[in-house]
C-alpha cells in the first residue's frame, strides 16, 4: 500500500469517522441476525434467540472499538482529547490561561518582530536575476576597509583598466548620482530636487531590468551633446504622468536643460541599493572629454557595479582584481597605496544596520528566555497545585506517559495561543516600526510578514513548549501516590526540589533583565548625550533650505552671487523671518575640507598640509545661526566682490595654528601650497588669500559624533572658484519654521521657476535624522527592557506570593510567639530580595560581557558605564522589593487564631 | 485511552486468522457471518471465529487492501448484506502466508515426530 493511500485512509478514517460507524453498526446488526434466525431454526423462541446470539457475538462494543482504532490514528485522537481537555482547564482558569498567553505572546511577538527585520534585511532574496553574482567594487586606502562609513568609489580610469585587464566579471559599471533640479513642465506639478542617476546602459543590463516601456540609452548617447535622454521610474511616471504611454518622447528639464524620455523603468531597484540617494530618474553618464586622460586617475569617488561570471567566487575575483590594482599602483604614482574591495551587492542591504540587529536580537532572545522561563514558573507551580489531580489518574491506571503527554498538550496549546497572539502583536508593532522607521535606513521600507517569518513563529512556539514544558511536566509527573493522596484536604505542597528549581529560574530571570535594563539604559544615556550637545549655534527655530544654481542657466560667479542675495534678500523681508543666510555650511555637518598655506607652517609633503573645514557664506551668517563672535569684527556688507578678502576663524582653528598669537590682521592662502602643485579645480578647491578678520565661536562641524575641527569661513562674494551651484538657506523666524515654508518657495519661485527648494528641514530634524537608526535601536531596546521587567516582575511576585502562601501557618506561628509584622515582613522581602540580588549580581557579569554588543552604537558613555551598571541594578532591586512587598503585605495581616484553626 | 486487549482472546489465532479468511474468499465473496461459518464449518467446529477478532481482522485487512468491501443484496434473501472480496494483493498475501505456515508447521512437524534415521 502506498504511503499516499495509507495516509488517505487514515486521515479519512479520522475524519469520516461518523459514517464509519453507522456502517459497522449495520454490518454487525445483520450478522446478529443471522445469527438469530440460526438459532430460531435450532427451536428457540424469537426473543431468547435474540439474546443468545448477542450472547454468542461477545462484546459488540468493544468489536467497535477495536474496528475503529484501526481506521484512525489513535495517538492522534488521543492528542485531540488530551487538547480538548487542557482547553476545558484553561477555560476553567482564565487568569491562569491569560498570564500565560501573554507572557509568551510578549516573548514571542518580539522575536517575531526582529526576525522579520533580519529576514527583510539578510535572508529574503534580492529581487534581482542571480543576485549572487553582482558585486560593488571599491576603492580602499592603505588596505582598510571602512564599513560603509565613508567606502570610496574607484576613478573611472581604474574601472576601465578593472574591466579590461580581469577575467572575473560578465560586466562592469562605474556610474554616479548627482541632486538635480527638475522640473516636468507646466501640467506636471511644481520643479523637484531629484537624485539623478548617471548611467551607462550596462548599469540597467547588469542588474537585468528591461524597461516597462521604450528602451535603453545607446553607447553613443554617453557622449556629452548626445545625452539628453532619460528613463524614469514607473512611480514617477505614475505620479506625474499618469501612466500615459504617451510620455515617450515628452521633455523633462533637469538642470535647466531638454531631456526627451525615451524609457519607463519598473519599481525593482531597493532604496537601499543607493542609499539616500535612490533614483527615479536616469541619464546617460556623458564621459567629459578629459575623462580618459590620465589626469582624472586621481578622481575616485565613483560608484562601482559588477557582475560576476557565472562560478566565479567574491574571493577570486577580489585576488583578480587585487593583482591588477597591484599593478596600477605601480605604473600611477597616484594610485600608490590605493588597493580594491570587493563586497556582495547582498551585504550593503543589511549595512550599517548590522550591530544594532545583533543587539535586538540578543535582546529579544532574552525576553523569550524570560518569557519561558515564567512559563516554566507557572507550569510548575500549577502542576504542583495540581498534584492530587494527576496522582488520581495515575491510581486509575494512567501512565507517566499519558500523564506528561496530557501535560505537554496543555503546554503546547498555551504556547500555540501565545504564538498567535505574539503574532498579530508583531503585525501590529510592525506597522508603527514601518511608520517610524528613519529615512536613513531605507532597508526597513521592505519589513513583513512572509512565510519564512510564520514559520520562524510557529518554530519558536513549538520549541518553547516542548523545551520548558517538559521538564515541569516531568517534575509534576514524579509522584509517590500514597503521599500525594493522603494529604487530604490540603492542596499539594511543593517538593523542595521544585522549589530550589523555581528560585533558580527567577535568578535567571533577574539577570537577564538587568542586561536588558543595562544594555537600554546605555543607549538611552548615549542617545540623549549625543542629540543634547551643544551645538555652537542657537539651534531653535532655524529652518534649513536646498537650493541648485544649474550652470547652464547661472553661467557665472558672480550670477550666482546676486541670485543667492536676491533670494536671501527677499526672504529676509518676509514678515514672520528675523534673519536668513545663504551658506554651505552649518551644524552638524560640513564635509569640505580646504587645504591652506599658513605663515609658520612650512610644508613639504601632501600629507603636513594645514587644512580645514571650510564654508563659504553671506555676510549674515553669524547672525542667524547666532554664533559668537568673540574677537575682532563680523562680515560686513562693505565687504564685497571688489573687496580685499576677508575670512572668519573658528577658536579651534586659532588655537591650532595661531596658539597664543593674535590672529586678526593676519593673512592665510586658501588653496594647496604651490610648491606641491596640485592643480586648482572648479569646485573642489579655491586660489585666494585672505585677511583674518575675527575669531567665532567652534560649532560642530564634522557630525554629531566628532567635537568641532577647525572651521575657516568665507564670504562666496570673494571666492568665485569655489562660488559653485550647490547653496543652502539657512533661515530663523519667529514662529513655527515649517509654516514659513510656502512663502518660501513662493519668493524663490518668482525669481525662478524651474528652481526647486529641496529637503526643507528644522535643524533639529535635521540632527534627529541622523540619529535615527541609533533612536531606532534605542526605543526598540528599551520597549523590550520593559517588556522584560514587566515579564520579571510577574515572576518574582508569583514565586513570592506562592511561598507566602506554603509559609502561611509557619508565619502565624511566629506572629503568635511574638515576631514582630515588621520581622514577619522582612522574612518574605528577604527571600525575594536575595533572589533578585544573586539575579542582579549575574546580570551584571553578563552585561559586563555583552559589552561587544553596545560599545559600537555608544556615544560619550563607556559599555561598562559604572554609574549606569550600579543604577540598573538598584532600580531592579527596588522593583523586586515593590513586587515582593505586595504578598509581604499579606503577611502582615495574617491573624494568627484564624490562621492557626484553619487546619 | 484505548483499552488493552485481552491476550488470549485475539492472540489465539494471530496470523492465522489472517490466512483461514483469504483462504475462505478465494471460493468467492461473502459476509462477516458466512465467513465465521465456513471455517467453523469446515473444520468441524474444532475453530471457533471470535467475533471480537473477526470484524477488526476484516477491516484491518480491508485498511491494507488486502480485501474489498461493498454492500449487495444476497440472493437468498432480500437483505443487503456487506460482502467482502478478494484484490490481487490478497491473492499474494494468501500465498506469503501459506507457504509461511507451510514452513512454521514442517518445522513444528520435525521438531515433534523426528524421523526415525534423524535420531543420533
Amino acid at each position: 500500500m502506498s504511503a499516499r493511500n495509507w495516509i488517505r485512509s487514515r486521515f479519512c478514517g479520522v475524519v469520516r469517522r461518523g459514517h464509519r460507524a453507522k456502517e459497522l453498526d449495520r454490518e454487525l446488526e445483520s450478522h446478529l441476525e443471522l445469527e438469530a434466525e440460526e438459532q430460531q431454526e435450532s427451536g428457540l423462541p424469537a426473543e431468547e434467540a435474540r439474546y443468545a446470539a448477542r450472547r454468542a457475538f461477545g462484546n459488540t462494543a468493544l468489536v467497535k472499538e477495536d474496528v475503529r482504532a484501526i481506521w484512525s490514528l489513535v495517538w492522534l485522537e488521543r492528542f485531540g482529547q488530551d487538547v480538548k481537555y487542557g482547553s476545558r482547564l484553561l477555560r476553567k482558569n482564565p487568569g491562569f490561561a491569560a498570564v500565560a498567553i501573554l507572557t509568551l505572546a510578549l516573548g514571542i511577538g518580539a522575536n517575531t518582530a526582529i526576525f522579520s527585520a533580519i529576514d527583510a534585511l539578510m535572508l529574503r532574496p534580492l529581487p534581482f536575476t542571480a543576485a549572487d553574482q553582482l558585486v560593488r567594487i571599491y576603492s580602499i586606502q592603505k588596505g582598510v576597509f571602512n564599513t560603509f562609513a565613508n567606502p570610496d568609489g574607484p576613478s573611472a580610469l581604474d574601472v576601465r583598466d578593472f574591466a579590461q585587464r580581469s577575467r572575473s566579471f560578465q560586466k562592469m559599471v562605474a556610474y554616479d548620482t548627482w541632486r538635480k533640479n527638475v522640473s516636468f513642465g507646466e501640467s506636471a506639478g511644481q520643479p523637484e530636487q531629484m537624485a539623478v542617476g548617471l548611467v551607462p546602459a550596462a548599469y540597467f543590463e547588469i542588474l537585468d531590468i528591461r524597461p516597462i516601456i521604450g528602451r535603453l540609452f545607446s553607447e553613443d548617447e554617453n557622449q556629452e551633446g548626445k545625452n539628453y535622454v532619460a528613463a524614469i521610474s514607473a512611480q514617477l511616471w505614475r505620479n506625474r504622468f499618469d501612466g500615459d504611454p504617451s510620455v515617450l518622447g515628452r521633455k523633462i528639464r533637469i538642470n535647466g536643460e531638454a531631456y526627451t524620455i525615451v524609457a519607463v523603468m519598473p519599481d525593482v531597484i531597493p532604496a537601499w541599493v543607493e542609499p539616500g540617494r535612490d533614483s527615479e530618474i536616469w541619464t546617460p553618464f556623458p564621459y567629459p572629454p578629459d575623462m580618459w586622460s590620465e589626469s582624472g586617475r586621481g578622481e575616485r569617488g565613483y560608484a562601482v557595479l559588477a557582475r560576476l561570471k557565472p562560478g566565479v567566487s567574491v574571493e577570486q575575483a577580489h585576488a583578480d582584481l587585487s593583482v591588477i590594482a597591484a599593478a596600477l599602483a605601480a605604473e600611477h604614482p597616484v594610485d600608490q597605496g590605493v588597493g580594491v574591495a570587493v563586497k556582495r551587492l547582498a551585504d550593503s542591504r543589511v549595512g550599517a544596520l548590522r550591530p544594532m540587529l545583533y543587539l535586538l536580537m540578543g535582546a529579544v532572545s532574552l525576553i523569550l528566555l524570560i518569557a519561558c522561563v515564567n512559563l516554566a514558573n507557572l507550569l510548575i507551580a500549577r502542576n504542583s497545585a495540581r498534584q492530587r489531580e494527576l496522582a488520581m489518574r495515575a491510581a486509575l491506571g494512567a501512565g507517566r506517559g499519558g500523564l506528561v503527554g496530557q501535560l505537554l498538550a496543555e503546554t503546547l496549546l498555551l504556547s500555540l495561543l501565545g504564538g498567535v497572539v505574539g503574532f498579530a502583536g508583531a503585525e501590529i508593532g510592525l506597522r508603527a516600526l514601518a511608520r517610524m522607521h528613519p529615512e536613513n535606513l531605507p532597508q526597513l521600507g521592505s519589513l513583513g510578514i512572509d512565510w519564512r517569518v510564520l514559520t520562524f513563529t510557529l518554530l519558536v512556539s513549538l520549541v518553547t513548549s516542548l523545551l520548558f514544558g517538559l521538564a515541569p511536566a516531568f517534575m509534576g509527573t514524579r509522584l509517590n501516590l500514597v503521599d500525594a493522596l493522603k494529604q487530604g484536604g490540603r492542596s499539594g505542597t511543593p517538593g523542595g526540589s521544585s522549589q530550589r528549581v523555581r528560585s533558580l529560574l527567577v535568578i535567571t530571570e533577574m539577570a537577564m533583565c538587568l542586561m536588558l535594563l543595562v544594555g537600554a539604559s546605555l543607549l538611552v544615556r548615549s542617545i540623549m548625550r549625543l542629540e543634547g550637545q551643544n551645538l555652537g549655534i542657537r539651534q531653535d527655530h532655524l529652518l534649513r533650505g536646498r537650493i541648485y544654481l544649474p550652470p547652464v542657466r547661472y553661467t557665472n560667479p558672480g550670477v550666482r552671487t546676486r541670485f543667492c542675495n536676491d533670494f536671501a534678500t527677499r526672504v529676509r523681508a518676509l514678515p514672520g523671518v528675523i534673519e536668513a543666510t545663504v551658506t554651505t555650511v552649518y551644524p552638524p555637518n560640513n564635509g569640505w575640507t580646504q587645504m591652506l598655506v599658513i605663515p609658520g607652517h612650512p610644508v613639504t609633503r601632501i600629507q603636513d598640509v594645514p587644512s580645514a573645514q571650510f564654508g563659504i557664506v553671506d555676510q549674515d551668517f553669524l547672525r542667524t545661526l547666532g554664533i559668537p563672535l568673540i574677537r575682532g569684527r563680523d562680515f560686513a556688507d562693505s565687504d564685497g566682490a571688489t573687496s580685499p578678502p576677508v575670512a572668519l576663524i573658528s577658536e579651534k582653528f586659532k588655537r591650532r595654528y595661531f596658539g597664543t598669537e593674535d590672529p586678526i590682521g593676519r593673512k592665510i592662502h586658501i588653496g594647496p601650497p604651490q610648491s606641491l602643485q596640485i592643480a586648482a579645480e572648479d569646485n573642489v578647491t579655491d586660489d585666494v588669500d585672505v585677511t583674518i578678520i575675527g575669531v567665532i565661536g567652534d560649532f560642530k562641524n564634522a557630525g554629531l559624533a566628532l567635537a568641532p575641527q577647525p572651521q575657516i569661513t568665507v564670504l562666496y562674494s570673494q571666492h568665485p572658484l569655489v562660488n559653485g551651484g550647490f547653496k543652502d538657506i539657512v533661515i530663523r523666524t519667529a514662529m513655527e519654521p515649517h509654516r514659513m515654508e510656502s512663502e518660501i518657495r513662493e519668493q524663490l519661485h518668482e525669481l525662478d521657476s524651474d528652481m526647486p527648494l529641496a529637503d526643507v528641514r528644522t535643524i533639529d530634524e535635521i540632527v534627529e535624522a541622523q540619529t535615527g537608526g541609533q533612536r531606532f535601536t534605542t526605543v526598540l531596546l528599551a520597549l523590550f527592557a520593559v517588556a522584560g521587567l514587566v515579564l520579571a516582575v510577574v515572576g518574582i511576585y508569583g514565586v513570592v506570593s506562592y511561598l507566602v502562601t506554603q509559609r502561611r501557618q509557619e508565619m502565624a506561628v511566629r506572629i503568635a510567639l511574638g515576631a514582630s509584622r515588621g520581622n514577619v515582613l522582612w522574612l518574605v522581602l528577604k527571600q525575594g530580595l536575595e533572589m533578585a540580588a544573586i539575579g542582579a549580581g549575574i546580570g551584571l557579569f553578563g552585561a559586563w560581557a555583552g559589552q561587544k554588543l553596545t560599545s559600537g552604537l555608544l556615544f560619550g558613555i563607556s559599555p561598562v558605564d559604572p554609574a549606569t551598571f550600579a543604577g540598573g541594578a538598584a532600580f531592579l532591586l527596588a522593583v523586586a522589593a515593590i513586587a515582593c512587598a505586595i504578598p509581604g503585605a499579606r503577611v502582615m495581616r495574617i491573624d494568627p487564631a484564624e490562621a492557626l484553626r484553619q487546619d | 485511552m484505548t483499552p488493552k486487549k485481552t491476550p488470549n482472546r485475539t492472540e489465539l489465532l494471530q496470523g492465522t486468522l489472517d490466512m483461514l479468511i483469504l483462504r475462505t474468499l478465494l471460493f468467492g465473496p461473502a459476509h462477516g457471518h458466512q465467513i465465521a461459518k465456513h471455517i467453523q464449518r469446515t473444520t468441524d467446529d474444532v475453530l471457533q471465529v471470535e467475533h471480537g477478532s473477526l470484524y477488526p481482522a476484516l477491516h484491518r485487512m480491508e485498511r491494507k487492501g488486502w480485501i474489498v468491501a461493498k454492500w449487495e443484496i444476497a440472493r437468498e434473501r432480500n437483505r443487503e448484506f456487506k460482502y467482502y472480496r478478494l484484490t490481487p494483493a490478497g491473492r499474494k498475501q494468501l500465498l506469503r502466508e501459506e507457504s509461511r505456515w507451510r514452513q512454521l508447521a514442517a518445522a513444528v512437524a520435525t521438531v515433534m515426530w523426528p524421523a526415525p534415521g534423524d535420531q543420533a
